[in-house]
């Protein structure tokens, strides 16, 4: 299993997917989304093999249930496509849109200190997940298991992206009692 | 097989307790429970639980549409995160 979430190594580089393998001989390929919708992959303009790496210009062919396949411009046989299996996808973060107020994306709020009112950092901002009862930030604090908090306002008042912080509530610390 | 009706939902007596307590206590507070086997009562709606999962507890906010289902199902106890991608988390 994947360790929970990481903080992004390159905070201006989304990784958007990954190529997988070739599909048939004209250079089409397989590549499996990390985009909420699949088809999202190419909605964000050239994808870059690696962070600031080679871009290529994806035309998606279609969706299927393990991913999309898609064709790159420049890649016209089974033997290129091929080589390019494992190649993870990036986009520039300046390439994603605003999001709406209160909406952040995972990729800003991952590597963010997590600080209670009094300034004092208890953790950072691991993963952002949501089980199905709202969404729920994951806060790494060291010498122990992560901590989850609830992502709303009364846990956490403030979310500071300039500032690279989020303020978090001592009750939702806390937990309660037992 | 379904629970029969006559019995009505189960719910761990401690749980409705502490439940009732921080609604009359109008604070901010989150309810500490290992009970993932408690059904979700509409008395529950807008309290904010945390539920153990094996290895943490996890905070479920309780709205209306999660009336009638179990604590657990909120709180799975297998854990894959994913890669982030452009997905969005709205602050409620």
């Amino acid at each position: 299993m994947r360790a929970p979430g990481r903080a992004p190594a390159q905070p201006d580089w989304v990784e958007v997917g990954v190529v997988g393998a070739p599909v048939g001989v004209r250079g089409a390929m397989r590549i499996m989304p990390f985009t909420a919708n699949p088809e999202d992959i190419v909605s964000y303009g050239p994808v870059h093999a690696g962070p600031g790496g080679p871009a290529l210009a994806l035309t998606l062919a279609r969706v299927e249930a393990k991913g999309v396949v898609a064709r790159a411009r420049g890649i016209q046989d089974r033997d290129a496509a091929a080589r390019l299996r494992g190649t993870r996808l990036y986009v520039p973060r300046a390439a994603l849109p605003p999001t709406e107020p209160e909406t952040y994306y995972h990729h800003d709020l991952i590597g963010l200190d997590a600080e209670t009112p009094d300034g004092r950092v208890v953790g950072t901002v691991v993963a952002v997940v949501n089980h199905g009862a709202g969404d729920v930030l994951e806060i790494a604090v060291a010498g122990r298991a992560s901590h989850a908090v609830a992502f709303t306002r009364a846990f956490v008042p403030v979310v500071d992206l300039a500032a690279r912080r989020v303020v978090i509530d001592p009750a939702a610390l806390d937990e309660g009692d037992a | 097989m379904a629970r029969s009706v006559w019995k009505g939902p189960f719910v761990d007596g401690y749980l409705l307790k502490k439940a009732e307590a921080a609604r009359s206590s109008q604070r901010k507070e989150v309810i500490k429970t290992w009970s993932r086997r408690s059904t979700i009562l509409p008395q529950f709606v807008g309290l904010t639980f945390s539920v153990y999962n094996g290895l943490k507890f996890l905070p479920v906010i309780v709205t209306e549409n999660m009336v009638g289902h179990k604590f657990g199902e909120f709180s799975p106890t297998r854990t894959f995160h994913g890669h982030s991608g452009d997905k969005k988390a709205k602050r409620a």
